[in-house]
């Protein structure tokens, strides 16, 4: 008997999720962080799930877990102090950056901060070219000079990016050979080595982010190995990574970058994984926390991978779950402008001191305690128990905002509820515009602590007619790690036309992609089962700015059939963009390669049917589209497989609400995800 | 439904509906113009064509409060499925130059028009006399390119072939106008059926009801930041570096009058309408949405709550005398009105400088060159066309902080090129792209540095073209005591033996070998630079932005060994304290010798002059009279306008007459002048 066991590393709790891979069976637990003392819950978990469960420490065949240590670094700005080496004449690339700036109406608009300021930015004379000739020897005299100096002012690593590195490595691996040499203390890292693509903002930004992460993230996983250890975990511990797959610690300790949305992006994967299991194909994720809320979708049963989306102040061009932050969620403050209209947000009361209702000395109305105040929150003690909702202060908060607005209490409240949900509608309506889908071949599924509360407004808002509650809304990412491959992801810049020419490179370079995909693969991480190398090109029309990904059959490289290759872009670009342009010339900027090792996917065991009929544990008053009426409460524990409640309806849970408006029919599938579909 | 409380609900869902546009026309559109310079807009407009709701995340910034009125109306009747469309800046008054292309799609409840879907669209090419339709150099509308006034697209959902096919005959890039323009169609068609939604959801009394709040909800917003404004007339100046290809400078004036939540906007005092494509059509409206893209800006940056929508114009009144550069009669030439918007938005933001110093940035560098570059590739020998980069200067000082260096402000929404993308692609090599030191005005909260791209190339005759040439005179202004920020250049070759100052040139061919480099300006410097804490003084030194030499002579402040050498700054500062005359603006050496010779009240003469003068005379004795006081102040001798202008009649018989008015009621702007004569 085996365990696999998942944990998500959040704020204010830890999630376990275990499987056991003989009988599939799944258990989860949520336990409150000791900030004061990292490391400590984890062992107080696997203590209480030994206890619980039965989990031993020696029979855990894998330990996988995601944590928001690299991103919190960041977004704390507490990472390491960093010298970077460029191009002489290039010293400004970070700042310049791609120049557009987000606020463009705002004659206020900044940059961010960045996370190397401007005197510890060397610029090194040397240059290679666009074709990768070295033009210009690198200067080592130079070079030397600005490692003593970076050293002199306390840098603790040193971030290497020249021009064209991603062509021709060489004057990179030259100034990281004697940086080294000079310096043995400090940390080196080069744009090659982390993510060699064309692009130089892109490409220096990404080893920085790296960098700036790397002690920190490093000393984190040294010190949860040694924990594992003590406790005497037997697996060999994975982190979960922002492209949903996972990889060892080892290589977590220096491809930092490739962990930054390590819980995000596994969250998606759980989506994914529950969504397969309910036979649903598209699926709107939406998880909301206190402060934010994160969109993703998945299509066809598939997650979507992207670059571009942002850890902090900063965009991440690594291949990630595409995941869209938002900045609303159950802690938004509601407001009155001086014109009498109502605002929820941007403003939040975060964690600390959260909505009015928690007690914790938050004074202003928040959209927790608008659903408060409305009697859809406060039936049961939140989060196991570590909060109570006190509705008194939610009343209290709210009547500041009815006063200002000259309306009743409850009218308010729902007021406020509405408003921040179609502020939600505008995000993710421009995320469906992005894909160009229709939101109504879409199921919703909301997890997080406040999701399952507004997800079924926020569906009625979209025309979305299905949610989809999972039976442990609080810890999918927990799941998602649990199931996840072993995947890595690889690129190199070819920058050639899609000319039967090319067709020997591009079979070479693909050749070498696989080579790199095996030996993390294989020799890095010792796997032995099953694994897939998936290729893809980036491309685009000549003159075109960005390039669409375009997945390869391995045939076609072989026979060097570039032909195909176009065609696949043609098609491609017409299902992307509605058109395409078959006469046109066709650049190949990258060639990639994932490579997965494949963690065989549970087939949970379907719940035993209901013996009757689903029977409200009580019933409580509660302010709805407009009326105060009496609905029935269940108690999600209370729920089994075929049981079917009719909205208005509340089901309480350990970590979260789930609110049924008038309208909601809902189910409990063999899995127990409660499925609600809108009769109108 | 759509009572106060949820006007915010409504807002979302016109905000939604027009992301959903931006979006459809983002995804679909073939050329780079509307794909990567997002020279494109999209909205939703009331039944009579206000705008009520603009995206936020995509397009251009110039057309949250344009009216589609005039141009709706000059099509008698509409039907389900019509689309109405036009270039033309001379009718309608909705195109402001010929490569504009814009649409409109009514939309109907029961046979009524409830609002209408509007947008635009940057084709890369209208035809006429040049690629891509805009020079300098053309003087007339007819050279840039074929024009369509208001007319129907689509009847009745059936596309116009005929329409079409005239178009498409007519422009060197047929298949990406076509492409621009079926995606532009089909983000109207999004917004019709998000519109139909919300018809749905909201009734259609409702959706009217609403719309009419969103416009009052703007409106109120505008009203009560003008209320915090001290009433009063605040006049300012600001000068475009030339008026035409080796031009003489162009004037544009403002009184800026404030009264309770009414603000008028006279720009009387602004130069002739030119002879060169620099010309801003506005049509005589009172509200046109190109005079008022500064007040936008001004409006947000007070407001960041603000709702983006036509609503916003109607405390705004403009006067414009007709035959100016900002109100051109037919048929002149406007390509180039960017170049002019650029200085009319620093025209606004000075005016506003003046009534609420306290809240207002300093000048942003406001030239952005985009530069173009043809030559021959050698391992292909073929010839390569390819845009290689905005060079765009930083923002302004601003209340609280510095202006964000090589970008900001009104020319935030530009993006770059990586340099490997450029190197992959056109046979140039980079020698240097980054920030230029010591560019950025001094100040308590320093201007934002300029940008400097060097390259080199290696064909004969490669040409350079670099639009939007400005700022190389007159500098991006300090307020508050704050300094002007460092002018522009375009040079070939610097540094060496074959240098040459291309200053305001477009246009420039480079032999192989050759070095073009191209600054910005930056950005102005706010507040008192002997205010600037000694500490952020020697940050920017250790950062490269400011010179030991400059933080010495500018900031008073010393700097020795990586230290700030307190009883040196000391006693610095209080030196320079004693002899510095504190002013409100600081236009840098250039403008100020300048207006030695053009002052106030000659300029009030020049005025007179060229509105007596009937408009096809008006450029031409523009450039004669600044001949005369060139030569006239070369000698030494004070310029007489009228006598000068006496004497070129003299010259040419043919000029009309113009009868000089008695000056003792002088122009409403002279009241309240801050310029020194």
């Amino acid at each position: 008997m085996a365990w696999r066991v998942g944990v998500d590393i959040g704020g204010t709790f830890i999630d376990f999720c275990v499987l056991e891979t003989d009988t599939n069976r799944l258990e989860s637990l949520k336990v409150l962080t000791t900030p004061d003392e990292p490391g400590r819950e984890l062992i107080d978990g696997l203590g209480l799930l030994a206890d619980r469960h039965g989990v031993e420490a020696a029979k855990v065949a894998a330990f996988v877990h995601g944590t928001t240590v690299g991103v919190n670094t960041i977004i704390q700005r507490k990472g390491a102090r960093l010298a970077l080496f460029t191009t002489a004449g290039f010293e400004d690339v970070i700042e310049l950056a791609r120049l557009r700036m987000p606020d463009m109406y705002s004659l206020f608009c900044t940059r961010p901060e960045q996370l190397v300021p401007r005197d510890l930015i060397f610029g090194i004379p040397g240059r290679i070219l666009a074709d990768g000739s070295d033009h210009y020897p690198l200067d080592e005299e130079v070079l030397a000079d600005a490692v003593a100096l970076a050293r002199g002012k306390g840098v603790e690593g040193i971030i290497i990016s020249f021009l064209h590195a991603y062509r021709n490595p060489l004057h990179e691996r030259q100034a990281r050979e004697m940086a080294r040499r000079l310096a043995p203390e400090l940390f080196v890292f080069s744009s090659s080595e982390v993510w060699p693509v064309i692009r130089e903002y892109e490409r220096t930004t990404t080893a920085i982010l790296n960098g700036y992460v790397h002690p920190r993230v490093s000393a984190y996983l040294t010190s949860l190995e040694t924990a594992l250890k003590r406790r005497g975990v037997s697996g060999d511990p994975m982190l979960t990574k922002s492209n949903g797959g996972l990889m060892n610690l080892e290589a977590g300790k220096t491809a930092c970058v490739s962990m930054l949305l390590s819980g995000t992006a596994s969250g998606v994967m759980g989506a994914a994984f529950l969504a397969r299991q309910a036979a649903v194909d598209n699926v709107l994720t939406l998880d909301i926390g206190g402060t934010s809320a994160d969109l993703a979708l998945i299509i066809d049963g598939r997650p979507q991978f992207g670059t571009g989306e942002t850890v902090g102040d900063f965009p991440l061009f690594v291949p990630s779950v595409s995941v869209t932050s938002i900045g609303s969620g159950g802690g938004s403050i509601a407001w009155v402008d001086g014109f009498g209209v109502l605002k929820v947000g941007p403003e939040s009361a975060g964690s600390s001191p959260g909505p009015a209702c928690y007690g914790r000395g938050g004074g202003r109305a928040t959209i927790t305690d608008a659903m408060a105040v409305c009697g859809l929150l406060g039936n049961a003690p939140l989060a196991y128990d570590a909060i109570a909702i006190d509705r008194g202060l939610a009343e209290r908060a709210v009547g500041e905002v009815a006063a200002k607005l000259g309306l009743g209490l409850q009218e308010t409240a729902e007021a406020i509820v509405e408003v921040a949900i179609s502020s939600m509608f505008v995000e993710v309506n421009k995320l469906i515009a992005r894909y160009g889908v229709d939101p109504r071949d879409f199921t919703l599924m909301p997890f997080g602590g406040a999701g399952p509360m507004l997800g079924c407004f926020l569906a009625r808002e979209l025309g979305i007619g299905k949610v989809i509650v999972p039976q442990r809304p609080g810890v999918v990412s927990a799941l998602g790690g649990l199931i996840a491959d072993m995947k890595s992801d690889f690129i190199r810049t070819v920058f050639v036309p899609a000319e039967t020419r090319s067709a020997p490179l591009i079979r070479d370079t693909f050749a070498a992609l696989r080579e790199d995909g095996e030996r993390w693969l294989r020799d890095e991480h010792g796997f032995l089962g099953p694994a897939r190398a998936a290729l893809s090109a980036d491309m685009r029309y000549d003159g075109q700015s960005f390039e669409i990904e375009v997945p390869i059959e391995e045939a076609w490289v072989g026979a060097g059939d570039v032909a195909a290759i176009k065609a696949a872009f043609h098609r491609e670009h017409l299902a992307i963009y509605d058109f395409n342009d078959e006469a046109a010339g066709i650049q190949i900027v990258n060639l990639r390669l994932v490579i997965t090792g494949m963690t065989a996917r549970p087939a949970l065991t379907p719940a035993p049917l209901a013996a009757g009929e689903a029977v409200p544990a009580r019933e409580v008053d509660v302010w709805l589209d407009g009326v105060l009426r009496r609905v029935p409460l269940y108690a999600r524990s209370g729920l089994a497989h075929a049981h079917r409640i009719s909205g208005p309806a509340i089901v309480v849970q350990e970590d979260t609400t789930v609110c049924i408006p008038a309208g909601f029919d809902a189910a409990i599938d063999a899995y127990l995800n409660l499925n609600l579909a809108s009769s109108t | 439904m759509v009572d106060k409380v949820a006007l915010q609900i409504l807002a979302n869902h016109c905000r939604a509906a027009a992301e959903n546009m931006a979006y459809t026309l983002y995804r679909t559109a073939h050329s780079t113009f509307v794909k990567e310079t997002q020279d494109f807009t999209v909205m939703l407009t009331d039944a009579g064509g206000m705008t009520v709701a603009v995206p936020m995340d995509l397009g251009a910034t110039w057309y949250p409060g344009i009216n589609f009125g005039r141009a709706i109306s000059l099509i008698p009747d509409y039907a389900p499925g019509d689309i109405g469309f036009t270039n033309d800046p001379y009718s309608g008054y909705l195109a402001t130059h010929a490569p504009d292309l814009h649409l409109w799609k009514p939309i109907f409840h029961e046979g009524e028009i409830v609002c209408f879907a509007g947008g635009h669209i940057h084709n890369t090419d209208m035809g006429g006399a040049v690629p891509a339709s805009l020079s300098r150099a053309l003087t007339e509308i007819h050279q840039e390119g074929i024009r369509f006034p208001p007319m129907k697209l689509y009847q009745a959902g059936k596309l116009d072939e005929t329409i079409l096919r005239i178009m498409l005959l007519n422009v060197r890039k047929p298949q990406q106008n076509l492409g621009d323009l079926k995606a532009l169609v089909g983000a109207l068609n999004t917004g019709e059926r998000k519109v139909q939604a919300m018809l749905r959801k909201f009734g259609v009394d409702g959706f009217r009801a609403g719309l009419a709040g969103l416009l009052d909800y703007a409106e109120h917003q505008a009203r009560d930041m003008l209320r915090s404004i001290p009433n009063g007339e605040y006049f300012f100046a600001d000068y475009a570096d030339e008026d035409s290809v080796d031009g003489n400078p162009c004037r544009l004036a403002l009184t800026l009058r404030i009264t309770g939540d009414e603000a008028e906007l006279d720009f009387t005092g602004t130069d002739p309408q030119l002879t060169s494509s620099l010309n801003v059509p506005t049509g005589n409206d009172p509200r046109h949405t190109l005079l008022l893209v500064g007040v936008y800006y001004v409006l947000y940056t007070l407001n960041p709550h603000l709702v983006l929508n036509a609503g916003l114009t109607r405390p705004f009144t403009c006067i414009v005398p007709e035959g100016t550069v900002l109100n051109p009669v037919f048929p002149a030439a406007v390509g180039m009105r960017s170049l002019t918007c650029a200085r009319l938005r620093s025209l606004i933001f000075g005016a506003f400088a003046q009534a609420i110093p306290e809240r207002m940035p300093a000048a942003p560098a406001g030239a952005s060159s985009i530069v173009n570059v043809m030559t021959t590739d050698e391992r292909t020998q073929r010839t390569v066309i390819a845009a290689i980069n905005p060079v765009v200067g930083g923002g302004g000082g601003m209340p609280h902080r510095d202006g964000p260096n090589g970008s900001g402000a009104d020319s935030a929404y530009l993006k770059n090129t990586p340099i490997e993308i450029n190197e992959a692609e056109v046979p140039v090599q980079f020698l240097r792209y980054g920030l230029l030191p010591d560019s950025g005005g001094a100040g308590r909260w320093r201007g934002g540095l300029a940008t400097t791209l060097e390259f080199r190339v290696f064909a004969p005759n490669t040409r350079i073209t670099v639009r939007n040439r400005d700022r190389c005179r007159f500098r991006p202004w300090g307020i508050l005591g704050g300094s002007a920020a460092e002018p522009s250049n375009f040079i070939l070759n610097p540094g060496s033996a074959s240098e040459k100052i291309l200053g305001n040139t477009d246009v420039a061919v480079a032999d192989p070998g050759d070095v073009i480099h191209i600054h910005s300006p930056g950005g102005g410097g706010r507040g008192s630079p002997l205010d600037r804490e000694p500490e952020l003084v020697l940050r920017d030194v250790e950062r490269g932005y400011v010179s030991l030499r400059a933080a010495l002579s500018q900031y008073g402040v010393a700097i020795r060994e990586g230290a700030v050498d307190g009883e040196e700054t000391a006693r610095r500062r209080a030196e320079k304290r004693r002899h510095n005359k504190p002013a409100s603006f600081d236009f840098g050496p250039e403008r100020q010798a300048f207006e030695t010779v053009w002052t106030p009240a000659r300029y009030d003469d020049f005025t007179m002059i060229m509105t007596a003068l009937p408009v096809h005379w008006r450029f031409f004795a523009k450039t004669k009279l600044f001949e005369a006081v060139r030569e006239l102040a070369l000698d030494g001798t004070k310029p007489n306008l009228w006598e000068a202008f006496t004497a070129i009649r003299r010259a040419f018989p043919q000029m009309p007459p113009v009868q000089r008015k008695p000056n003792d009621q002088p122009a409403a702007a002279d009241k309240k002048r801050m310029l020194a004569d």
